[in-house]
């Protein structure tokens, strides 16, 4: 070996030695805890390894509502819509104002931000396409569970319980939501069997002039787990609410024989849909003539905790409704 | 029948009818938009029976379906036929004014300013229906135009071709606030998708009145300038020998331009082609005198609108697309096949 190369190899022999050195630091300083007890979850990124009591946990799209329902409390997450967080209980509205937000939409999560929270699970429910992209600085970062958008928030909600250790609370929320359906499946069966209803909806960023059919939402709810007749859109078909329907075919709606509509918690049409109960065409509906359009408030439908309280809207207003002439 | 021959840019001579046959042309205009205005109440995204149509508009009750007709489709017909008249109208104003036959008033920065102010407005100051942001639009397409045309004033009077310029940057100046102002606040480009594609759905006669009294000033300043823009179109020499008085005609031409394209933007968006095809068709049929060209464009420009309305409301029933989408695939077709048949028409 000449001096050259034997400088070369003592150099390199120097180097590594400080690289596993800065590693073990580094190893050290992030994790802390190095016996720290660990689980394996199923997600839809494989078996993932978390951590057996997760002190630190980063929700990422729309795992942070229904991890918050739980009694969840993350230390960073993605922001929510001003509208989406005004429907929380107050308590879980402190619980989202505590966290530190990543980013404004879940496609845009500041990973520095996100590393320097140091947390020891993330959570996150997008697009497949976008997981993609962020998957392994994601992992990088903490064990990550992800969840594809067509998971069922059943599922969702099951899924992040068992990762977030909240199973607990998860199996509470579930007996509660079975027992309100079961409730309101007894009460209201001559209705649930002999009334054809129809759900509409309309957002803020509707087109003016336009409405939608619901029937993904609360509805859905109602109508797969309640049983109550719903419309649907038929298999393989896009939902009936993707589709923005002119307030002209509000006069379409005459066939059904009641009519539930989005309110807020004080029972007022929700602000994008106070157009639709102004207009003439509504007002001339028989089902709003005969008392028959119920106002329904929905504060989501991708937890249990804000499905039960859609429950409670829906059985109060069914117990309203005047028999059909 | 007389005709008159010009000579035009290229080798070629195209016919131009004499004035009998241009009125004649215009009463066919006239009777095809009120066709349409007629198909516009008829047809819609549900299926309502003429009789119906005629009891509503003349037999008024509180039938469901009469309020479908009196509520929706009335009012829309009527916004389609001012939206048209102003865009058709704008259109061949600026390209009188540039001499440029592919100017639109959107050249000008009138879109851009309208849609500036209108993300300003629902982004920034939570304004979220029609009735709100109109006044936006309408603001700003005008303080714009008028930034324009002081930028593009030089010492040797207004240029158009310093004003094209000038609202060339201006726009994208403005563009680019837009964008960035869009891109930090996802509920007003949610809230702007419907106005930017440029629609005249779901705005009821509230939003016309107020705008009306504007397009019609901006009409009278229309035909008081074109007998000078005939003459401008020969070169300003040879206009101001005539007489005309440059500045003046052309401070003129862009009020009535910037009230009638901000007007028409503030309603329904930004639609782009109308202002840009129909003035050549109407110079195609009419040859190149103002006067003609402004009152087929007024007639033309509309039904052009409407056309693109009622066919967006049927081809996706029950869903509908935005006239301002429509009229870029009913319109291009249209002006390429005119294109390729006919030599460009004369400024």
């Amino acid at each position: 070996m000449t001096p050259l190369r034997r400088r070369g190899a003592a150099l390199a022999a120097v180097l590594s030695a400080a690289l596993v050195i800065t590693a073990c630091g580094s190893d050290g300083d992030d994790t802390g805890d190095a016996t720290v007890k660990a689980r394996s979850v199923k997600a839809d990124n494989g078996t993932i390894e978390v951590p057996a009591e997760p002190q630190r946990v980063a929700t990422i799209g729309n795992t942070t509502l229904p991890f918050i329902d739980l009694g969840g409390k993350p230390i960073g997450l993605t922001a929510e819509s001003d509208s989406n967080v005004k429907l929380l209980p107050e308590d879980q509205q402190a619980t989202y104002a505590a966290a530190t937000i990543l980013a404004p939409s879940a496609d845009e999560v500041d990973m520095e931000k996100l590393a320097s929270l140091k947390p020891d699970l993330i959570l996150a429910q997008i697009p497949d396409a976008e997981f993609e992209l962020i998957e392994k600085r994601l992992e990088a970062i903490a064990p990550t569970v992800f969840f594809g958008l067509d998971t069922e928030w059943k599922a969702l909600a099951g899924g992040l319980a068992e990762a977030g250790n909240l199973t607990d609370r998860f199996s509470q929320q579930k007996a509660e939501f079975e027992g309100k359906v079961t409730k309101i499946q007894e009460t209201y069966r001559e209705i649930i069997d002999e009334t054809s209803f129809v759900d509409v909806i309309r957002w803020a960023s509707s087109d003016p002039g336009t409405f939608a059919i619901a029937d993904i939402g609360c509805s859905e709810i109602a109508r797969d787990d309640v049983g109550m007749d719903f419309p649907k859109a038929p298999a393989g078909a896009d939902p009936l609410a993707w589709t923005s329907l002119p307030f002209e075919q509000i006069s379409s709606l005459s066939k059904y024989d009641a009519i539930t509509y989005p309110v807020d918690a004080k029972g007022q049409p929700t602000e994008p849909f106070a157009p639709v109960v102004e207009t003439n065409t509504w007002k001339a509906l028989p089902a709003v003539n005969s008392g028959r359009a119920l106002g329904v408030f929905c504060p989501g439908n991708n937890s249990y905790g804000s499905v039960v309280r859609y429950l409670d809207s829906l059985a109060s207003v069914l117990a309203t409704l005047p028999a059909k002439k | 029948m007389t005709t008159l021959a010009l000579r035009q840019d290229g080798p070629g001579t195209v016919t131009v009818p004499g004035p009998r046959r241009r009125l004649l042309g215009l009463v066919v205009a006239l009777v095809v938009l009120v066709v349409l205005l007629v198909l516009s109440v008829m047809i819609g995204s549900t299926s309502i029976p003429p009789s119906a149509v005629w009891d509503a508009l003349f037999h008024s009750s509180a039938d469901i379906d009469q309020f479908a007709i009196r509520d929706y489709r009335l009012p829309r017909a009527i916004v389609g036929l001012v939206v048209g008249v102003a865009l058709g109208l704008s259109g061949a104003l600026i390209q009188a004014l540039t001499r440029n036959p592919l100017a639109d008033p959107g050249i000008l920065g009138v879109h851009a300013g309208a849609s500036f102010a209108v993300t300003v407005a629902v982004g920034l100051l939570g304004v979220r229906d029609v009735q709100g942001y109109m006044w936006f639009a309408f603001a700003g397409a005008l303080v714009v135009t008028l930034m324009v045309l002081a930028l593009g004033s030089t010492r040797q009077g207004s240029s158009p071709v310093v004003m094209v310029l000038a609202g060339v940057c201006v726009g994208a100046v403005l563009g680019g606030a837009r964008e960035a102002l869009q891109l930090t606040n996802p509920d007003a480009f949610d809230a702007m998708r419907s106005w930017n594609a440029g629609s005249i759905a779901g705005r009821p006669l509230e939003v016309v009145w107020p705008i009306l009294p504007f397009v019609a000033v901006a009409l009278v300043l229309a035909f008081v300038v074109a007998g000078p823009l005939n003459a401008m179109a020969l070169g300003d020499e040879l206009a101001v020998a005539q007489g005309v008085r440059l500045a003046r005609t052309r401070v003129l031409a862009i009020v009535a331009l910037s009230l009638l394209a901000g007007g028409a933007t503030a309603i329904a968006g930004p639609i782009v082609f109308v202002g840009l095809m129909v003035p050549h068709v109407a110079r195609w049929i009419v040859g190149p005198h103002q006067g003609w060209i402004f009152a087929y464009s007024i007639l033309l420009a509309p039904s052009l609108v409407l056309v693109s309305d009622i066919l967006g409301r049927v081809v996706i029933r029950p869903g509908e697309i935005p006239v301002g989408v429509v009229t870029a695939f009913v319109g291009a077709p249209v002006l390429i096949a005119l294109v390729r048949r006919r030599k460009a028409s004369g400024l």
